[in-house]
């Protein structure tokens, strides 16, 4: 261990999460189309797989080439995230750069791994050493960031994306704490409704231990910015009739919001006004139809809802209408602009 | 409490509030400045060297007394303001958070400072005073500024060795980091009872005290010789 100060300085592009422990709410369809929609207004965005499960990196990146980064991630000359953060898992050393791939014009990821589970499990133990004031917690729990930051500067980047799996896990606790913004993906039931409520408190407590734990820090340590603002929310995979929500779903929307205000933008404006100041009218964000066919099909070619090959032209029409729009409301609420 | 009748109201209220103040938002921090630090310390190979580790935060009521005793001296110092607030209370009181390092004998100590130094730089604590040993003994003294540790002469017969460390320069916190030998602490616990808040009064304790001092130092010395002789021994056998 060196005593040597952190270097580290914090990559100037902001970083989003689309963020909801509850599964099945299309936050890696949602990511991976914001992001493309992002790329083609000629922003470069990087998407940092942090889920485990690696349904972005399978969406992206062909089949053989995913096998073959798996495969090998363990390896010396592994270049997935888990190639990266193993030596901090390990502690055997720092973390190890890794190039990201980029998939189409503007758009580049950071290879996910199923491995990473293995990181997480040691995130627990570091970020108790962070209460404890020890340099190894310090270190271990900004490793993903700082990575980022390596990543992201190397393309100069200007939006950093997190998929993050569906839970409320150490590993999203430090991704939440790194994002500048989050947004809510919610299913239109009543499921996702208590899901909205437990996030509220989970970030309550995720904000509040880190600042006990940045009061706690010494000197020249690179730290987590710790204060995800919170967008909107998206409601997601409502069927739409005549341009209308279908009534059972209409009916769920006044609901979510009315729970995001409570549960969420309540709870954490208590904590801190910042926290929720970017969450201006409307806080719905965007209303994604269910493009259910549609979306397998982008899926498995690896491309946005609009480029894919199925369904007609209308509905690729409708979708990248949707993506864009959602997309100018995200760069505009975050301060994204054209240099 | 007594001192009540020697200070105005105002100067009263302005001391309650800071106590106040420290009790609600630099209590618990000061505690867990104190246990995490304890926690370097408990690492080996220093644990090797160390009898037992004492960590403690401020007792709000010894804080009120520290303050009455400082508003006091101020006064006593020709109208010198005492001008503590909530804002420096955390540099103007360097002993909030308390961790004490006890362990047998001064030929220690060297190589306790060493790992001490070692430990805090590593983890990025910062020594803002000492090593201080205070001593009254001339034969320690020498000791100690052999191994190149300032010493302060103790005409109340404590002996100790001081650091001031702070947390980060940001947050100012600072902790008292003590190390004595077992035999010293006895001495110090004794003389703590007696003499605080307010020193005793009976001439015979007082007396007694200055001895036990004596003894006390004998018994550091004496676990010195023991150890030193058990050494000697081990090298002749080889």
């Amino acid at each position: 261990m060196t005593n040597e100060p952190n270097k580290q300085s914090r990559y100037r592009a902001p970083r989003l999460a689309i963020f909801n422990h509850k599964g099945g709410v299309g936050k890696t369809t949602l990511t991976v189309n914001l992001a493309f929609a992002i790329a083609e207004k000629g922003f470069k965005v990087l998407i940092v797989d942090s889920d485990p499960q690696c349904n972005l990196t399978s969406y992206l990146i062909e089949e053989a080439v995913v096998d073959d980064l798996l495969d090998n991630s363990d390896s010396d000359q592994g270049a997935t995230i888990w190639s990266a953060l193993k030596p901090i898992a390990e502690g055997t050393g720092e973390t190890k750069v890794i190039p990201a791939i980029e998939v189409s014009t503007n758009l580049f990821i950071l290879p996910g791994d199923i491995r990473l589970a293995e990181f997480e499990s040691e995130l627990a133990p570091l970020w108790n050493e962070c209460f404890k004031r020890k340099l190894r917690g310090f270190r271990g729990t900004v490793a993903l960031s700082a990575l980022v930051n390596a990543v992201a500067e190397e393309n100069g980047v200007d939006l950093v994306l997190y998929d993050s799996g569906p839970n409320i896990g150490p590993l999203n606790r430090i991704i939440l704490l790194d994002c500048d913004h989050f947004i809510i993906p919610a299913a239109c039931d009543a499921f996702s409704l208590r899901a909205i409520r437990t996030l509220g408190h989970a970030l309550y407590e995720w904000v509040g231990d880190w600042q006990t734990i940045q009061e706690l820090a010494p000197d020249n340590v690179y730290l987590l910015p710790g204060l995800p603002k919170l967008l909107g929310y998206v409601p997601q995979r409502f069927r739409v009739y005549a341009s209308r929500p279908a009534a059972q779903f209409a009916s769920f929307l006044p609901r979510i919001e009315k729970t995001v205000v409570e549960d969420v933008i309540t709870v954490l404006a208590r904590l801190n006004a910042v926290l929720v100041s970017s969450a201006a009218h409307p806080l719905k964000l965007a209303e994604i139809k269910d493009f259910s066919g549609q979306a397998t099909a982008a899926q498995e070619e690896g491309v946005s809802l609009w480029t894919v090959r199925s369904g007609t032209p209308a509905q690729r029409a409708d979708a990248q209408s949707d993506f864009q729009a959602f997309a100018a409301m995200v760069l505009r609420r975050i301060g994204v602009t054209k240099q | 409490m007594s001192e009540s009748s020697k200070f105005s109201p105002e100067e009263i209220t302005r001391i309650r509030s800071l106590v106040k103040y420290y009790q609600e938002s630099m209590f618990e921090k000061a505690d867990r400045d104190a246990h995490n630090i304890a926690g370097h310390f408990r690492s080996k190979p220093l644990a090797n060297l160390i009898h037992s580790i004492k960590t403690r935060a401020k007792d709000p009521s010894h804080l009120e007394d520290k303050l009455f005793r400082k508003l006091t001296a101020s006064k006593l110092e020709g109208g010198k303001e005492f001008d503590i607030t909530t804002e420096n209370l955390v540099e103007r009181v360097t002993d909030l958070a308390g961790v004490r390092l006890l362990h047998l004998h001064t030929q220690q100590f060297p190589e306790i400072n060493a790992h001490i130094k070692s430990l805090l730089h590593e983890e990025g604590y910062l020594i803002i005073e000492g090593p201080e040993a205070r001593t009254w003994d001339d034969e320690y003294r020498k000791v100690f500024e052999f191994h190149g540790i300032a010493t302060i002469a103790s005409e109340r017969l404590y002996t100790s060795v001081h650091y001031i460390v702070q947390t980060s320069a940001k947050s100012k916190r600072t902790i008292e980091v003590q190390v004595r030998t077992l035999a010293e602490e006895l001495w110090g616990e004794v003389d703590h009872s007696m003499n605080y808040p307010v020193p005793t009064e009976i001439h015979a304790c007082k007396e007694q005290i200055k001895v036990l001092a004596r003894l006390t130092s004998s018994c550091t010395r004496l676990v010195d010789s023991i150890f030193s002789t058990k050494g000697a021994a081990e090298k002749l056998k080889q």
